[in-house]
């Protein structure tokens, strides 16, 4: 009996509703969410979404009903800002801007791709380049470089180590770094706390 | 015969094409001395930063290193040059979007202020195509052509970013259906192809690759397929990331999809300027087409032999 | 009813103001914010205020009669009412003026309600003190105020209808059966409109000729419908009740009375050219009738395609010889009391919306094209079939809000109304013939809105199994054999779907003619911000325009269907009959006054009045204005460089008092 409990039953059916969310992108001046009339023309012609579970038009619903679920899954982290959306939306809404700003406060609440993380926090703000050549590892770059009659190095931050540490200290004092480490933490603990549930279930 | 102007460009550089794909960096430079335009280094510059993964984060952070970049131009009177759809999307956005919020360019000033920097806004980022089309012109370009293509069929990758948004860029608002770019590549006397899904996005950018290469993979995948399917000899491109997608993409592609795709894919990925360069008569060795070494795990990684088998068939 | 005129009572600038103020509660609308005896008790220290009441509500029969005993015993000879705004019940209050022979102008009304009251309810404080600077800025005006005359027109028994389509017909026929004349100017050789284009109309799947045919013969042989068809009106003057239009009749090549519609013509014509009416996917000739119930059913030389070949005037050709080769534009003057614009539409044009495919797939029609392919004597005799090989589609696919609900840069934001009908109707006319087809409507909202389209919306999904997709799509590309490849989402299963279809139709949107611009200008006319003509008021006037005698009839005035196309024009066609029952029309005295000895011929404010109303005397080499064109807009005042305008009901002296009581000052 318990057994079809479990898979027939679900409660919870009924969802409640709350602009948390949209409260956050009327502050932020991108209000114009609220005029989606969900026609999907935006998913129709998203080239993640034929290939992934990702539907754009989900991610601006469930943003519009607070359904919090958008920020911790990795579906908006699919899309590849095409733009497609942005320009045939016949409500004039910039979805891209939208889907950009989920990503935002996910990443204020703590949801980021571990890659993702060690591309901002270690590459880029250690090397001032996401993608970099500098240092003994990338000799290959280096001498693939010289081998085109160019310079080893690009006249970039990496000919220049007081240009990485403007850059540094502009993303320290932009509140780049402290956003990291909060996310950091806040990802870290959540990860504690679904350890420790887990062992409670399995006690 | 159109007199040269005086153009004078700051050469924004990036990660993806001085780093990982220097051919690219060579080929614009070497085409830009041949047409007469200066680009002067944008000394200190640093990743542009990337839209799709830094504006994911923080747009703060991202306006902040946006416009430090173009400071570094601003600071020596040109407009920031580059060569990248991820770079201009970027600068270019940041720029629009400064110009169009101005308490945006205020607080990115007030953290500017404490490096010594002020960005005035005053310097519009371009795309060389853009500097290629709009400024110098075809009919410029027309001119400088010494050597055309008998038989070359041409798959276009526009790429994203450097048509849209359409509201941010200087192609009249179109983005649907543009076709400067294939205007450019039948100046060298190439077929550019019609192919199913042709502005499809390579699948690298907004966080994509970085986030499961698989998944970019798989847009690649669609793209070379349809390519393909269409008979194309090599794949043009505008962005070095887009560039970088399709050509060690391709190879990553073979891999991760072997079992559906059939055959493996081998069709040569070129920047335009490389295209455009050897029409111009320029030398290969200076446009990045010929390997001077033998280091290994480096591009291209789909070969540019059957490639440079053409144009030694092909061009006088 | 009509009881014997007052006596006027007698008021000059020699007699001093005895103002009486009447200070209303209206209800608790402003009695429930501030305190109207206060009103009341500060009234009366203003400047020569005699007397100051309130009422509970001054518009009431009660609340005037307070008010004309006060003039009957000639306490008063100025009325302020202080109140709701003018927009409300100035005229009620000066008909009250009127009623017991006080002049109507000598009455002002300070508005304490919309502009106190109801914006500062939760303020009273701030609120007495606007309804005090109100009634004080009254009391300044009002003595200033001096009498005036309503000027009198008369108004012609005329009547021009431009636009010959269903919405100008059907006005047409109720005023010529009213006794007017009506003159129905139509551009095209023929009356009838894009009624006529139409196969079956909703809900009811009536032939849309068979229910305009008859109207149009009706209007050809009707007396008081003086029919111009092929003409266009190029010049309109004067002003309500009487305009003088000028009419260029074009020139048909062919002339009307001898010309007998036998066709002998058209079968010898050597030139095949597109016919508009079935939007170029049949031919006609370069001497034609746009299609075989034309009315007037003349023949016309399209000169553009015309060779002059000679092989039509031939004798044994045309009979009755009615060739005319050296044919020339006519233009006729005539006199108009009242003006209907019945316009049209025209169908938005897709080849923008690139992601659609129109223009590039020949599969890819929009919905004016599907009509003229359903239409039984259209170019495939109501048999449709795809563009690219003339076989029937096995499967088709409607968008539907093409060009409409977009708020894009350069978009239609408005809805065009009877789309969703016509999608429906044209499926399933497609489903009559082709039952084994399958048929997709892709759309957004469905809005079946009138009487019997609910039930018809029903009946397409249930009886004849249309498929209703909710989901707009994104793009289409080609497929084999020129199939179209539809990529959407499904947005109710939220899935994405790609589907297959052999021909797409685009159901566009209503879209204002191309040169409703030209039309504007020239009746001075406004238009909404969708570029359809602007009615006086959205609620209450929708057949007005906010010129004088001049009205607007069906979709030119927005987008609609049929029913409610004839019944807007029934609505213009009344309302003009109204104005020229009444044989005479009142014209408020704002106009401007030229003072002749200070004007210095420069006509500067002949070059600035925007409604044409001031002309020169070449004579006295001064300006002139005439008061039934000028709207009492201000511009001719302000820009005169010699003071020698003057604006009755607000001239220098009027306006100044008012700004001088605003600031608390007192001049007088």
């Amino acid at each position: 009996m318990s057994e079809n409990v479990k898979k027939y039953i679900k409660r919870q059916v009924i969802k409640p509703i709350n602009s948390k969310i949209s409260e956050k992108f009327v502050d932020a001046g991108l209000e114009k969410i609220r005029a989606c009339i969900n026609c999907g023309t935006c998913t129709g012609g998203c080239p993640s979404g034929r290939r992934t579970a990702y539907r754009t038009r989900s991610a601006i619903r469930k943003a519009l009903t607070g359904d919090t679920s958008v920020l911790e899954d990795i579906d908006i982290w699919l899309c590849s800002t095409c733009y497609y959306c942005y320009e045939r939306c016949p409500r004039d809404i910039p979805v891209t801007d939208m889907i950009i700003k989920l990503r935002n406060i996910a990443v204020e609440e703590g949801y980021i791709l571990d890659a993702h993380f060690g591309l901002a926090n270690n590459v880029f703000f250690i090397t001032g380049h996401g993608v970099p050549a500098n240092g003994e590892e990338n000799k290959k770059w280096q001498d693939l470089r010289e081998s085109y009659g160019l310079p080893p190095l690009p006249p970039t931050v990496h000919c220049h180590p007081e240009a990485v540490e403007e850059v540094q200290s502009l993303l320290k004092s932009v509140g780049f770094t402290e956003l990291m480490e909060n996310t950091k933490k806040l990802k870290e603990e959540r990860a504690k706390k679904e350890q420790a549930e887990k062992e409670e279930s399995t006690k | 015969m159109i007199e040269k102007k005086n153009w004078r460009y700051g050469m924004f550089l990036g990660c993806v094409a001085p780093n990982r794909y220097p051919m690219i960096e060579a080929s614009i430079r070497a085409v830009f001395e041949h047409l007469g335009a200066e680009l002067l280094e944008l000394e200190g510059a640093s990743c542009c930063p990337a839209p799709g993964v830094f504006r994911a984060f923080h747009i703060p952070s991202w306006l902040v290193i946006a416009a430090r970049n173009i400071t570094i131009a601003e600071q020596i009177g040109v407009s920031p040059l580059t060569g990248c759809n991820g770079c201009y999307g970027t600068l270019r956005d940041a720029w629009v979007e400064m110009e169009h919020e101005p308490s945006l360019k205020k607080m990115v000033n007030e953290h500017l202020a404490k490096v010594g920097r002020v960005y005035k806004g005053n310097r519009e980022p371009k795309h060389i195509v853009q500097a290629l089309y709009l400024d110098m012109g075809m009919d410029y370009l027309r001119d400088h052509i010494k050597y055309t293509f008998k038989d070359l069929k041409v798959a276009v990758h526009y790429g994203c970013h450097i048509i849209k948004p359409s509201d941010k860029r200087p192609w009249g608002g179109q983005y649907e259906c543009p076709t400067f770019l294939d205007e450019m590549v039948e100046l060298t006397g190439a077929k550019s192809l019609d192919y199913k899904d042709k502005f499809l996005c390579c699948g690298a950018g907004g966080a994509v690759r970085t986030a499961v290469k698989e998944i970019s993979a798989d847009f690649s995948r669609e793209k070379l397929e349809n390519i393909r399917n269409a008979g194309a000899d090599i794949i043009i491109d505008v962005c070095p990331f887009c560039h970088l997608q399709l050509d060690l993409g391709q190879l990553e592609a073979n891999g991760i999809y072997k079992d559906i795709i059939g055959e493996p894919y081998k069709i040569p990925v070129i920047y335009l300027t490389q295209l455009l360069g050897l029409a111009f008569g320029i030398d290969p060795n200076q446009l990045g087409l010929v390997k001077n070494h033998q280091l290994a795990g480096v591009p291209p990684f789909i070969s540019i032999e059957p490639f440079l088998n053409i144009v030694k068939e092909q061009l006088d | 009813m009509t009881e014997s005129k007052p006596e006027e009572i007698v008021v000059t600038a020699h007699d001093k103001p005895k103002i009486g103020v009447y200070v209303c509660h209206c209800g608790i609308n402003i009695g429930g914010v501030i305190s109207v005896p206060d009103l009341v008790e500060y009234s009366k220290t203003l400047p020569n205020v005699v007397l100051a009441k309130e009422y509970k509500f001054l518009c009431s029969d009660i609340g005037q009669k307070l008010i004309q005993d006060d003039i009957k015993e000639g306490l008063i000879n100025r009325v302020i009412v202080a109140a709701c705004s003018p927009r409300m019940h100035e005229p009620t209050f000066r008909a009250t003026l009127n009623d017991v022979g006080l002049n109507q102008f000598l009455f002002e009304q300070a508005n304490i309600r919309e502009h106190a009251t109801w914006v500062n309810m939760q303020d009273p404080e701030g609120a007495y003190e606007i309804a005090k600077d109100h009634i004080r800025m009254a009391v300044g005006k009002a003595n200033k105020l001096r009498p005036l005359e309503v000027q009198k027109v008369k108004v012609e028994p005329s009547c021009l209808i431009i636009g010959g389509g269903v919405a100008g017909m059907n006005a047409a026929l109720d005023l010529a059966t009213e006794g007017y004349t009506t003159y129905l100017v139509e551009r095209t050789p023929t009356i009838g409109g894009h009624m006529a284009q139409l196969d079956k109309t909703f809900p009811t799947m009536d032939c849309s000729a068979c229910i305009i045919t008859p109207r149009m013969s009706d209007v050809a042989k009707t007396k008081g419908i003086e029919l111009r068809t092929y003409c266009e009106v190029v010049d309109v003057e004067g002003y309500v009740g009487n305009f003088v239009v000028t009419i260029m009749h074009k020139p048909h090549y062919v002339d009307q009375e001898k010309c007998t519609a036998c066709g002998a013509c058209a079968e010898e014509c050597p030139i095949d050219c597109g016919n508009e009416f079935d939007l170029g996917m049949q031919t006609r000739k370069a001497i034609y009738i746009p299609f075989p119930q034309a009315v007037p059913g003349q023949y016309t030389i399209d000169m553009d395609k015309c060779v002059k070949c000679g092989i039509c005037a031939r004798e044994t050709v045309c009979e009755p010889g009615a060739i005319v080769y050296d044919d020339k534009p006519v233009y006729e003057k005539i006199k108009i009391g009242t003006i209907i614009i019945a316009t049209g539409w025209d169908l938005f044009d897709p080849i923008k919306l690139e992601q659609y495919g129109y223009g590039r797939y020949p599969n890819v029609i929009d919905s004016l094209q599907m009509e003229r392919l359903l239409s039984s004597f259209g170019p495939v005799l109501g048999k449709p079939v795809r563009p690219s090989d003339l076989k029937a589609p096995h499967s088709i696919a409607f968008l539907q809000c093409v060009g409409s609900r977009n708020f894009r840069q350069g978009g239609n934001k408005y809805c065009s109304r009877v789309c969703c009908m016509y999608a429906t109707k044209q499926a399933r006319q497609y489903k009559e013939k082709h039952p084994e087809a399958d048929v997709y409507i892709f759309y957004m909202d469905v809005r079946a809105f009138g009487k019997g389209y609910e039930e018809f919306y029903e009946s397409a999904a249930e009886n004849y199994g249309i498929n209703y997709i909710r989901g707009r799509i994104a793009e289409v590309r080609e497929g084999e054999n020129n199939s179209i490849i539809i990529r959407a989402e499904d947005t109710l299963l939220q899935e994405l779907i790609e589907l297959e279809v052999d021909m797409f139709i685009l159901s566009c949107g209503l879209v204002p003619k191309a040169d409703a611009d030209q039309v504007s200008a020239l009746l001075s006319v406004q238009r909404s911000s969708d570029g359809f003509f602007m009615e006086a008021h959205p609620k209450l006037k929708p057949v007005d325009t906010l010129t004088d005698g001049v009205f607007v009839a069906g979709v030119a005035q927005g987008p609609k269907d049929i029913p409610d196309t004839v019944a807007q024009a029934k609505g213009a066609a009344s309302s003009a009959a109204a104005l020229m029952a009444q044989g005479e029309v009142e014209i408020e005295p704002y106009y401007s006054v030229v003072l002749e000895h200070l004007c210095s011929g420069c006509k500067t404010c002949q070059s600035l009045c925007p409604f044409g109303a001031i002309n020169f005397d070449n004579f006295k080499k001064i300006a002139m204005v005439n008061p039934a064109k000028c709207k009492g807009c201000g511009t001719c005042v302000s820009a005169c460089p010699s003071d020698a305008m003057v604006q009755n009901h607000f001239n220098n002296d009027q306006l100044i008092t008012i700004i001088n009581f605003a600031l608390k000052e007192n001049p007088l």
